[in-house]
């Protein structure tokens, strides 16, 4: 250990503080993450996808649909035409006809043949498919497209505000339990100013310790997110494209190991990668908060 | 050298001067006696000489640096310079004697070899090498009183200022620390010694600040054991 040139910091509810500080910041980022990617999800798909509604009563119906399948098969930027099967036209309007029968009639009523188009750029399909049947209703969810764009654009602030907001509670915790430490040792930090020691001499060393007690408290934090995180990607899983087979459950330490890992890797990279630095963020917080607060409060010296 | 030109303090917290147009010099290698009844201004005089505050007003030179003009690096370098023993010690508590005593001479970036060395010849100077590993807080008055004596000598300041210094202490350390003292103003050291000891003062004459009201009352060390008996009395 160093010889000591000026009183260090004592640690209090420091490394606690920042534990929980990690936790919530954590939860925050995956949050955050989460309602990017489904914002973004949702975003492309309403703005790369258009519905075509056929009326039942059209005449040629079946033929007329076949040709117009066709058609929109060969129409550059289409990447696919999806019909969907009565059944699942009736699931489509169920919240707003109630649930049908058996025979997958409505007394009086028919259903329309749904296309859903799946393409990428901007094809004129409304004139294409006009040109083949002029009695469809082509719906471009585009507009659907922006709005769930706004809302996701919403989402994301709404999730940094929460992230920004626990950084900010992080800074003015750790703060406060420097400048405690500091105003508790108010004796000993005078006596080695008023020796020679520099100001950067006596910040320095209890910024150090603030580092170490807040990479602690970032490290436990981390720890305890872990689970939740694995959890999630748990869940996550069937939906992740990089899914593998389901593990089978893991027997030793080694293999449990290893299952969590692959778990974890349906994750975002770049969240993990955040999460992994927290601690260090957290460390470089403390170090900062801690030298700027004892800097300023030794200034009331001569 | 010091020398103070008109130099009054008045603490924000206090309302009225502590110090009045106070006009002093002493020479570098010389010993002065700081003398005055309670509250004439004794600790004020040494708050200001440790640069713990700057004046209110005046002019203030202390080894040939201007303290009201001189910045915080300036101050800290010249901090480095003196040497105090606080009638309180001010030890910290949550080190040892040893680390205490150690502290100028590692702010001044000796190394630790050295520091080991010269911190524990000023100890064992002092008898008290054995408590060097002992926490200042188990520690007698007069032991702790030796250990800031200890840590003022260390590294041989060229202003060294003791208020009290030998409350505490036995007759026969008082005088040896006053020789000692005496030893460092051969050397160069300005010795500025506050006490109430008449006796101690009858054996080592020197010239005295003697202070009355926040103001310089005189400089003849009879007028000093005159106003220490007027304060007893």
């Amino acid at each position: 250990m160093s010889a000591p040139v000026s009183p260090g910091l004592r640690s209090g509810s420091l490394p606690l503080l920042v534990a929980l500080m990690t936790l919530l910041g954590g939860l925050s980022l995956a949050g955050l993450t989460g309602v990017q990617t489904l914002a973004e999800g949702w975003a492309g798909a309403a703005r790369n996808a258009t519905t075509i509604e056929i009326p039942s009563d059209t005449p040629q119906l079946e033929d007329r649909t076949r040709t117009l399948i066709q058609t929109l098969h060969k129409t550059p930027d289409v990447t696919t035409v999806r019909e969907l099967s009565p059944q699942q036209v009736q699931t489509l309007l169920a919240p707003w006809l109630g649930q049908i029968s058996d025979s997958g009639h409505l007394p009086g009523l028919s259903l329309p043949v749904v296309l859903i188009i799946a393409h990428t750029g901007t094809p004129d399909l409304g004139k294409i498919v006009h040109e083949t049947l002029p009695e469809a209703v082509v719906e471009e969810d585009r507009r659907w497209g922006e709005r769930l764009n706004g809302l996701g654009i919403s989402l994301v602030a709404c999730a940094w505000l929460a992230v920004s907001l626990i950084a900010a509670i992080a800074i003015l915790s750790v703060g406060m339990t420097v400048r405690r430490s500091v105003m508790a040792q108010r004796k000993a930090v005078e006596i080695v100013h008023f020796l020679g020691a520099g100001d950067m001499m006596i910040s320095s060393r209890i910024a150090g310790r603030a580092a170490l007690l807040s990479l602690a408290g970032g490290l436990t934090g981390l720890f305890f997110l872990s689970p939740v995180i694995t959890m999630l990607a748990r869940k996550l899983a069937p939906f992740s494209r990089d899914a593998g087979p389901i593990a089978l459950p893991a027997t030793t330490w080694q293999s449990m190991l290893v299952s969590e890992w692959n778990t974890l890797h349906v994750l975002p990279h770049l969240l993990l990668e955040e999460l992994g630095a927290l601690p260090l963020i957290a460390a470089c917080l403390g170090w900062l908060t801690a030298q700027t607060v004892v800097l300023v409060w030794l200034r009331r010296l001569p | 050298m010091i020398r103070l030109l008109n130099v009054s303090m008045m603490p924000p917290d206090v309302g009225q001067p502590v110090l009045r147009n106070l006009t002093l010099t002493v020479p570098q290698g010389e010993f002065r006696w700081l003398l005055g009844a309670s509250g004439a201004g004794k600790s004020s005089l040494l708050r200001l000489l440790t640069l713990e505050t700057r004046p209110s007003a005046g002019q203030m030179d202390l080894l040939g640096v201007s303290i009201s003009q001189a910045s915080r690096t300036t101050l800290r370098n010249l901090r480095r310079r003196i040497g105090f023993v606080p009638q309180d010690y001010r030890l910290i508590g949550e080190w040892t004697v040893f680390d205490n005593v150690a502290l100028p001479l590692r702010l001044r970036g000796a190394s630790e070899r050295d520091t080991r060395r010269e911190a524990f010849a000023v100890l064992e100077w002092l008898d008290v090498a054995h408590l060097a590993d002992k926490r200042p807080g188990t520690l007698s008055g007069g032991e702790q009183q030796r250990a800031a004596i200890a840590r003022a000598l260390i590294g041989r300041p060229e202003v060294l200022l003791a208020d009290e210094p030998t409350n505490a202490l036995e007759d026969a350390q008082a005088r040896r620390l006053l020789a000692t003292f005496q030893e460092l103003v051969e050397m160069g050291t300005t010795v500025i010694v506050a006490t109430h000891n008449e006796a101690l003062i009858r054996e080592t004459p020197a010239a005295s600040i003697i202070l009355q009201d926040g103001t310089l009352a005189g400089t003849d060390i009879q007028d000093g054991i005159a106003a220490l008996r007027s304060n007893k009395a």
